[in-house]
């Protein structure tokens, strides 16, 4: 089967499946770093308009939208600290205060190129992994997923910084606004309160404008204007390969990409999970985990290459399975299908210059970015701080009302957004972390739909979660993540003591 | 640093706490209509809400007691109230009056109130913003836009 993805390579460089690799990476780039916008969005706009078009040539673009999303959802995030996509999320952590500090051109060199390894990474196992790891993902049950979702959310404990309290509030109220909506068994409505518009729930980029963007609007609208705008100079910015050396990260890069191709692979979980546990293992084995949250440039490389190496790795369950590994896959799903491709075993006998020629759209995609979106970052967005911080906040408050507008067409988004936002400002001013709230939104739902089938297969008995290996190691696991900072803060103590 | 508040209870770490768990006691009613497995998840949720606020309530009132004083949310309360009214207002005219007028006004008339005093500079941006998305998203994309209420479309 290998022997066909060699055969697949010339399709791949004829001019028009090449160039629309490039069209959708500088595309994907423009999309997420606008916040609101997100790959989902962009990929559902394009899906339509390529009935026409060659499969190699409709796909080369979704690759390269993906993977230019993933990280143009890096640059707003370093230099507005608003997560242009939802995987950018753990990207603002440091890269925020990098552009504080006057590195912003230097956090997002270090960002595109994380991304790129993240992605080059996720696309070599893409097409050496997905056949055998079929096998594995088969084995996978309702109580496993359950389990991975649970341990998804003890990670946030890492997060929860100086108050746990806080901590926990903001994801028992993302697990709650989870659950809004109709009850994805019984089809009973939950706290919709009659509106139509909440039957299918909470959109996460509802809530996602809501808490990330409106809170730094008001901001940008509540400090007094400053003239001394920054400007790229002072972002720090210096050719890309001048900047390289500096980025010795490799082991962050090495387990990041491991990590985001793991959760790629598990159905439901996505980029921002990878990014969150990338970005947590890193500042857990750090020398100066004090320094993180700060500024540290290790933490964009942790996050940004693990959310970039979920993306083709997301495609591992789709492509031979068709389970979607996040929200894009499935929409790529529908791309392939509006081809004629269906997804599973047979797509890779009968079609497999298509199937493995998106496989190498995703790895040229990846590696196009360090030329594309290096070039686009350092030289283009970085003037965005150079606006006017009132003129900059109206900018985006057009942007985010059309991008939650664009996502159903309606103005119920937009009034929800606005409530999101309110809340959001609240818990920003008292220091409520904001990321398990959107964990919670993201691991709630997935969570509970899968104990719900597990205790069915169980008729009722909850023992049923504990009855496997995988599920236990992953309980062990859970375990060790939410004691184990506990242990480790005692154990210190009790040596500095002696 | 004493308290400088005339009452401890309008901190803003209790204010939040009492509102959570007034809203989430307020949410829980609906669950007693639902059937247990359909519950279970939102009930659990809100009633961890409404233990941790308790914690959250008890820990600020602690250091009211010790006479530590609360930071205030924001310096300039006047900026952020307006800045929230007009973000309201915005939406409000897009859903009434229609987009492409709302838009065109209220990027100026932000970025006027809040500090940026260049006719010219307001003038440019305006026209490559709305231009901007009138050609990707409506002429591009056939993105529609609310058209307004008011005009009944």
């Amino acid at each position: 089967m290998y022997s066909d993805l060699f055969h697949a390579l010339p399709d791949v460089f004829a001019w028009t499946n090449f160039a629309a690799v490039v069209i959708g990476v500088i595309a994907g780039i423009v999309v997420g770093a606008m916040p609101g916008l997100s790959a989902t969005m962009a990929i559902s706009v394009l899906v339509p308009f390529t009935f026409g078009l060659e499969p190699l040539v409709a796909l080369g673009l979704m690759a390269g939208i993906y993977n230019g999303a993933m990280y143009g959802g890096a640059i707003p995030a370093v230099l507005l600290r608003i997560p242009g996509t939802p995987a950018a999320v753990a990207t603002t952590f440091d890269g925020y205060p990098m552009a504080q500090k006057g590195e912003g051109g230097f956090a997002l060199q270090v960002a595109v190129v994380s991304s790129s390894i993240g992605g080059i990474a996720s696309a070599f196992a893409l097409m050496l992994l997905a056949p055998p790891l079929s096998k594995v993902t088969l084995l996978f049950g309702p109580s496993e997923v359950f389990w991975v979702a649970v341990f998804g959310l003890a990670s946030i404990i890492f997060l929860l910084g100086g108050n746990p309290v806080k901590g926990l509030i903001s994801a028992c109220f993302g697990v709650f606004v989870s659950v809004i909506g109709s009850d994805p068994i019984y089809g009973n409505d939950r706290f919709t309160f009659g509106q139509l518009e909440m039957l299918d729930g909470i959109n996460i980029v509802i809530l996602l404008v809501g808490l990330y963007a409106l809170p730094p609007v008001i901001d940008l609208l509540e400090t007094p204007l400053k003239t001394d705008g920054v400007n790229s100079s002072k972002l720090g910015t210096e050719p890309i390969w001048k900047a390289l050396p500096r980025m010795n990260y490799w082991k962050t890069w090495l387990r990041g990409s491991l990590l985001g191709i793991w959760i790629g692979i598990l159905p439901g979980a996505g980029g921002s999970m990878a990014a969150f546990m990338s970005y947590n293992e890193a500042r857990r084995t750090s020398k100066h985990p004090e320094k993180w949250g700060e500024g540290e440039p290790e933490g964009v490389a942790a996050a940004e290459v693990a959310n970039n190496a979920d993306t083709a790795s997301a495609l591992i369950p789709a492509l031979t399975l068709g389970i979607p590994g996040t929200a894009v896959a499935a929409v790529m799903l529908g791309g392939l299908l509006v081809h004629g491709l269906q997804p599973g075993p047979m797509l890779f006998r009968d079609n497999p210059d298509i199937v493995f020629g998106f496989m190498w759209q995703f790895l040229f995609g990846a590696i196009l970015l360090v030329l594309l979106g290096g070039s686009l970052a350092t030289n283009s967005f970085a003037r965005l701080l150079n606006l006017p911080r009132p003129l900059l906040g109206s900018v985006i408050i057009v942007l985010m009302l059309i991008g939650v507008y664009s996502i159903h067409g309606r103005m119920f988004d937009v009034y929800l957004m606005l409530g999101f936002g309110a809340i959001g400002w609240v818990m920003d001013r008292l220091k409520f972390p904001l990321p398990p709230v959107v964990l919670g939104l993201i691991l709630g739902g997935f969570a509970e739909e899968n104990l719900r089938l597990a205790l069915r297969i169980g008729r009722g008995d909850p023992m049923v979660l504990f009855q496997n290996t995988t599920s236990l190691i992953l309980v062990a696991l859970t375990v060790a993540v939410v004691v184990g900072p506990t242990l480790k803060k005692r154990f210190i103590d009790r040596r500095e003591k002696a | 640093m004493t308290e400088s508040r005339k009452s401890r209870l309008t901190r803003p770490e209790t204010l939040t706490a009492v509102g959570i768990i007034v809203v989430a006691a307020g949410f829980l009613v609906p669950t007693y209509d639902l059937r247990a497995i359909s519950a279970l998840l939102p009930a659990a949720m809100l009633i961890g809400l409404i233990v941790l606020s308790v914690f959250l309530l008890l820990a600020d009132q602690r250091k009211a007691s010790a006479g530590e004083d609360a930071a205030p949310m924001t310096k300039a309360p006047k900026r952020v109230i307006g800045a929230f009214l007009m973000i309201v207002s915005y939406a409000l005219a897009c859903d009434f009056v229609g987009f492409y007028v709302s838009t065109a006004v209220t990027i100026p008339l932000v970025a006027w109130t809040f500090g940026y005093r260049s006719p010219v500079g307001l003038l440019i941006a305006t026209v490559i913003v709305v231009g901007t998305i009138w050609a990707i998203f409506d002429f591009g994309m056939s993105q529609d836009f609310p058209t307004g209420r008011l005009w009944g479309r």
